[in-house]
């Protein structure tokens, strides 16, 4: 009994231990910010963890196509299992190539993509993790430090704006996506040239504030990024499309919904731009009549 | 020592799975809380301070990875494994089904709390129905996981047990 109770004292004991550290190790952090012992901590535990990360990436991608192909073995039994199994083999080999001829496209568009946006300097990037949390939305990349990558430069991929670099590792990367919450991004409609600032919404459409109540917003309507002075991105940079468009009952400004041009469910193969690049204004793929106001190599105004 | 190690990599397979495989399936948009699972599932078979001491050092390897104040998951995890710990000590039937519903319950708590934490730390940019509908989404992941991961960790366990020799 007494042995009982005094297992149960040391257990508080330890726990109370435990929960003290942990409330000092949240002080010290919230206070020290992006300078301190933890965050150093953290950073030398996901420059451990994101080769792992890297590898297991590397591993997990061809699993899919492992088991499709386990439908080989003993196929020898009776002639109709052979035949199945044969068409099953087909189907995976059909599969592979489907997948490289995909990837090939994803990199031209990629190309493309850069030319036409004048990024005179970038870096590729193969997505190798998602973030741990359900309540942050960040990617893993596998470039670093050693590659040029330095935190706060721009991420796109073919379709558009995919967000910045958070922080950078030697090998790798993290990338705060324009869906997170936390993200702002100075966006400007196409067309009209009105600016607002595009704030993430999670993995629904995100919410362009700060427009001017009179401002015209036909649906549809490109969302590219302001670039204004002193931003993180060059002006042009696709964001996405107007889906709709109503009044904040409790403001009353204007509010916009933007369908993201990237689908950030399927991102494998990024562009990391590692140099100050001019930006170029963005003309929207079906060209109206009316001349595309141009913002200048500086950006247009702040929203 | 020999727990140690196993803890450790069993911290780093999950951290691991989650980021990567885990990210591939998801349910109803929500990854499974590996670390959440494991502690609670250790907390279940050790007991309390096994389950505070798993929940702290699995708690504090996660909040390295996250962009939040560190410290959040270890204070959560310490808390739920006690807790899990405490509860286990205390049940008497035996039923495959509790440590399905521990693990459920223990997994709503920790992401409701630590997202109550993040939030008295200014960490905002979800609503209160959002955190409710990623803790039940998660628990109930975590719940279809446990049969899998319950035998698992047992075994394992119970290999790392260190063997004492008396000699007569």
């Amino acid at each position: 009994m007494a042995v009982t109770r005094r297992a149960n004292r040391s257990t508080r004991l330890l726990v109370v231990t435990l929960v003290v550290a942990s409330l000092v190790i949240i002080t010290v952090d919230y206070r020290q910010g992006n300078s301190g012992i933890f965050e150093s901590m953290g950073r030398a535990t996901a420059s451990i963890v994101s080769p792992m990360q890297a590898a297991v990436s590397r591993v997990f991608r061809p699993i899919g196509s492992f088991f499709s192909g386990l439908g080989h073995i003993g196929s020898l039994e009776s002639e109709n299992r052979r035949l199945r199994d044969e068409v099953e083999r087909l189907k995976a080999e059909s599969g592979s190539f489907q997948d490289v001829e995909r990837q090939r496209e994803v990199l031209l568009a990629t190309l493309n993509t850069k030319l036409r946006l004048n990024l005179t300097k970038t870096v590729g990037a193969n997505v190798i993790a998602a973030s741990i949390s359900n309540f942050e939305w960040t990617i893993t990349l596998d470039r670093g430090e050693h590659d040029g990558v330095r935190a706060l430069q721009p991420v796109v991929t073919a379709d558009g704006l995919v967000g910045h670099v958070l922080s950078v590792y030697p090998t790798t990367c993290t990338v705060q996506l324009i869906i997170d919450p936390r993200s702002a991004v100075g966006g400007r409609l196409a067309a009209t040239g009105e600016t607002g600032l595009v704030v993430g919404q999670r993995n629904k459409d995100l919410k362009m504030e700060l427009v001017p109540p009179d401002a015209e917003v036909p649906p549809g309507e490109q969302v590219v990024t302001s670039g204004y002075q002193g931003g993180l991105y060059p002006p042009g940079l696709p964001i996405g499309a107007v889906s709709h468009v109503y009044t904040d009952p409790a403001s009353l400004t204007k509010v916009i919904q933007v369908r993201p041009a990237v689908d950030f469910a399927s991102l494998e193969f990024v562009l990391i731009v590692t140099g100050a690049s001019p930006g170029v204004p963005y003309v929207a793929p079906s060209a109206s009549p009316s001349p595309q106001p141009a913002p200048s190599a500086s950006g247009s105004a702040t929203p | 020592m020999r727990r140690v190690v196993l803890w450790i990599a069993l911290v780093v397979t999950a951290l691991l799975l989650q980021s990567v495989v885990f990210a591939k399936f998801q349910l109803g948009g929500a990854k499974p809380e590996l670390i959440a699972l494991l502690t609670i599932v250790v907390a279940s078979l050790e007991g309390p301070a096994a389950g505070a001491l798993a929940g702290f050092f699995g708690g504090i390897a996660e909040d390295f990875l996250l962009n939040q104040p560190k410290g959040i998951t270890a204070l959560t995890l310490t808390l739920v494994g006690y807790a899990v710990g405490m509860i286990s000590q205390y049940t008497t039937t035996s039923t495959p089904l509790i440590p399905v519903v521990l693990v459920a319950g223990g997994t709503a708590v920790a992401v409701i709390f630590s997202q109550l934490v993040g939030f008295l730390l200014g960490q905002t940019g979800v609503t209160f129905f959002y955190v409710v509908r990623v803790a039940l989404l998660t628990a109930a992941y975590n719940a279809l996981l446990t049969p899998i991961v319950y035998p698992l960790v047992r075994r394992l366990m119970e290999g790392s047990k260190s063997q004492r020799v008396f000699r007569l």
